[in-house]
């Protein structure tokens, strides 16, 4: 649970850092900045270090060179003066002479010892009580010592042990002649306090490029803000634009290059807005423009349907071509007048100008009703029409004008295709859905076909003669009566075996469907006897 | 007596080419080609029937519809160019009785204006009694009490083909064969605005009817005799 809490806070990280570009920079502004500070600081740190503690150790070395010179003299004198002391004594006070010169150095611890070894007729080796000759002195360090020339200091970095605490030290080593006796002398000095000084000056460093660091990454926040936050609101002003708000700008300030993105962003949209506005307006003067002259022509068409009218009942008085000639005029002024019918309803589409009345309406009675209304049309083809209702006996909200348009419309295709073989309607309803299926066992369509079906002005077979005088608006029409309820109007066809066209629409109003209760095509009914 | 019918449409060839179905089926036509003129013209020419075009120059013909209605019950039939929801029902909620989609063809047009004309089947005389209301059917005359109602005679004959059968549902089909002479499918507005201005006129709260009860999903039938 626990690994997968991580992971799933990993996974948003990394989504934060592919989404969020001020994060991107900041983070790699840090890093870099954070890299670079390391070095110079980690550099400047080794540089401040061994310059100190070269001053250092020239210091300790002058000093010890002094002191040396100091216990020489103590011992020199002692020569001199013959005095016949007692050359430990001689080398006490010389300890004592060369600790007190050799203490401006700071604490120190004073060894003397003979060279190589102690032996007779010359003072004993003396050394600081402490004095760790093992840890202090190393072998390399006492021979540099023993064969240097006079006058020569040697030195050595070594680790102090003060109360358990380990502090770093230097050994200087210089020789002293003792009544011609080599005797070497060992300076420890404790270097403390430049460690402490260079510890100083390595925190400030620190705490310096730290704060360096957050600096620089404030910067880049302040600036990636005032970068990307142009960017981001164009961002979110071209979606904007592209869901359709189309009057969105960016606010334009200053000269500079985001400046200018405003602008030229403000520019597109302008343009864009102006092209959408004069297209629409276009679309709605068409739109009207075909309104219109339908509506302006069935006022003189309603003359012509008239005059026809009266000269077709008066036909039998006329010569037979006249009489011929009327009968024309009365058929296709009819037909003229359902295109335009159909015509002004494709406008009312797309002009979105239609209203839907729904009343609650029994489906299986309206199909019904659609079926008898085509019935003497069906027999004078030879077609069969049945129904097949296994569901739908329910008042569904329907605009059952349209509805029935649907019908007829499907129905007079199939009765016009159907080559007088039966025509089944099905209806069937499920819990979310109603569906009606058309289905004849005609000549079908090829998928080309089918693609097209539901195109305006098409036909499946300009040779085919027609029966039912369509007007190649039914489909088109039929397709947006079912999308204004919500509903499919769908096409299955099989080239030879007949077409299927079914209708699904939602029990409720407003409910987005899902699937039909109908297959498509439907299962062949049992009694089914083509 | 030939029935007089006013023709009230800019359209002359329209108007002339209406004249002369008219006149073949025995009716008697006038003609008005100017909205504004067209209540003056129902004054001269006192018609039994007006055919009325809806896009007019001068005055709207919801407009004259309306006018003529304030004064007179006669039958009035539209004709119009739009068969859009909005300017039919405005139609006949001004007070036509029936309409008329361009282009019609003559027998539309005749059938149309005879069923407006015909003379209620004098099946029944006396009266009859409906919710609190009592209708005269020979006198054409509808009472509350001693108070006369005005109904136009499609208001009337409305009432009185629920008031015949007070155990029957009228589906809104059957009112517009019974009633407008419709003996396919029509427009079910007619009998939906009808209702609503027979209301209007004769239920004491429009809101809550008494007289005229709607059934749901089925239509109308007559209020219980009270």
């Amino acid at each position: 649970m626990r690994d997968f809490d991580v992971r799933a806070w990993l996974h948003s990280l990394a989504r934060l850092w592919r989404s969020s570009l001020q994060l991107r920079t900041i983070a790699i502004t840090l890093v870099l900045s954070g890299v670079a500070v390391a070095i110079i600081g980690g550099y400047m740190s080794y540089s401040v270090g061994t310059n100190l503690f070269d001053a250092k150790r020239t210091q300790l070395e002058s000093t010890s060179a002094t002191a040396t010179l100091a216990g020489q003299g103590v011992f020199d004198d002692a020569a001199e003066q013959l005095i016949a002391e007692e050359p430990d004594v001689t080398m006490s006070d010389a300890y004592v002479v060369i600790s007190n010169a050799a203490s401006s150095g700071g604490e120190i611890q004073v060894a003397i010892r003979r060279s190589p070894a102690d032996g007779p007729g010359t003072p004993l080796s003396i050394q600081s009580p402490g004095f760790d000759s093992e840890a202090f002195l190393s072998p390399e360090l006492r021979a540099a010592v023993q064969d240097s020339a006079e006058d020569r200091t040697h030195s050595q970095s070594v680790a102090l042990d003060v109360d358990g605490v380990t502090q770093p030290g230097l050994v200087v080593g210089s020789t002293l002649d003792v009544r011609g006796a080599q005797y070497e002398l060992y300076l420890v000095y404790n270097l403390l306090d430049t460690q402490q000084t260079l510890g100083f000056v390595q925190q400030t460093l620190v705490l310096g490029g730290l704060a360096l660091v957050l600096l620089i990454g404030a910067v880049t926040y302040v600036v990636v803000r005032l970068v990307v936050g142009p960017v981001q609101l164009a961002a979110e002003t071209s979606e904007r634009l592209a869901a359709g708000q189309l009057e969105v700008r960016i606010p334009v300030r200053g000269e500079d290059v985001i400046a200018t993105l405003a602008r030229s962003f403000n520019g597109m949209a302008a343009s864009l807005q102006n092209q959408i506005t004069r297209l629409a307006a276009l679309s709605q003067v068409q739109q009207r423009f075909v309104s219109d002259v339908s509506h302006e022509l069935r006022t003189p068409l309603t003359t012509i349907r008239l005059a026809g009218d009266v000269l077709y009942d008066q036909r039998e008085t006329f010569p037979p071509a006249t009489a011929r000639t009327a009968e024309l005029l009365h058929t296709q002024v009819e037909r003229f007048e359902l295109l335009l019918a159909d015509l002004l309803e494709m406008s009312r589409y797309d002009a979105g100008a239609v209203d839907m009345e729904t009343e609650p309406t029994n489906l299986v009675r309206l199909v019904e009703d659609a079926i008898e209304s085509v019935a003497s049309l069906a027999a004078s083809k030879g077609s069969d029409l049945r129904l097949v209702a296994p569901g739908g006996y329910f008042e569904a909200e329907v605009d059952s004008r349209r509805i029935r348009r649907i019908l007829q419309n499907l129905l007079g295709n199939a009765i016009d295709h159907g080559e007088g073989k039966p025509i089944v309607v099905w209806v069937d309803s499920d819990q979310h859905a109603v569906a009606i299926a058309v289905r004849d066992y005609g000549v079908g369509m090829t998928p080309a076909a089918m693609d097209r079906v539901f195109d305006r002005f098409w036909r499946a077979d300009p040779s085919r003669q027609r029966v039912t005088g369509g007007t190649g608006l039914g489909l088109a029409i039929a397709l947006e009566d079912a999308a204004l309820h919500g509903g499919w109007l769908e096409v299955w066809s099989a080239d030879g075996q007949g077409s299927c066209f079914r209708l699904t629409i939602p029990r409720v109003r407003g409910m987005v469907l899902q699937s039909s209760p109908l297959e498509l095509p439907p299962d062949e009914p049992e009694v089914f006897d083509a | 007596m030939n029935a007089r019918i006013l023709v009230v449409d800019d359209d002359t060839a329209l108007a002339e080419m209406i004249g002369i179905v008219l006149r073949a089926e025995g009716f008697e036509p006038f003609f008005c080609e100017d909205g504004a003129l067209a209540v003056d013209a129902f004054h001269s020419s006192r018609p039994d029937l007006v055919l009325l075009d809806l896009m007019l120059p001068g005055m709207d013909g919801i407009e004259i519809c309306a006018r003529i209605r304030e004064e007179s019950g006669i039958p009035i039939i539209m004709l119009t160019a739009k068969s859009d929801t909005a300017d039919v029902v405005k139609g006949l909620e001004s007070g036509a009785d029936d309409y008329v989609v361009k282009p019609f063809n003559p027998k539309e047009l005749v059938a149309r204006v005879r069923t407006r004309l015909r003379p209620t089947p004098a099946t029944t005389t006396g009266t009859l009694q409906i919710g609190d209301l009592v209708l005269d059917v020979t006198g054409h005359e509808v009472k509350r009490g001693d108070s006369k109602i005005n109904l136009t005679p499609l208001e009337f004959e409305l009432l009185l083909a629920l008031a015949l059968k007070p155990q029957q549902v009228f589906t809104r089909e059957m009112l517009l064969e019974q009633v407008w002479g419709y003996h396919y499918k029509a427009d079910t507005r007619l009998v939906n605005v009808h209702v609503q201005r027979l209301r209007a006129k004769v239920e004491e709260d429009p809101d809550n009817p008494r007289i005229v009860m709607t059934v749901r999903g089925v239509g109308y039938r007559a209020g219980s005799i009270t």
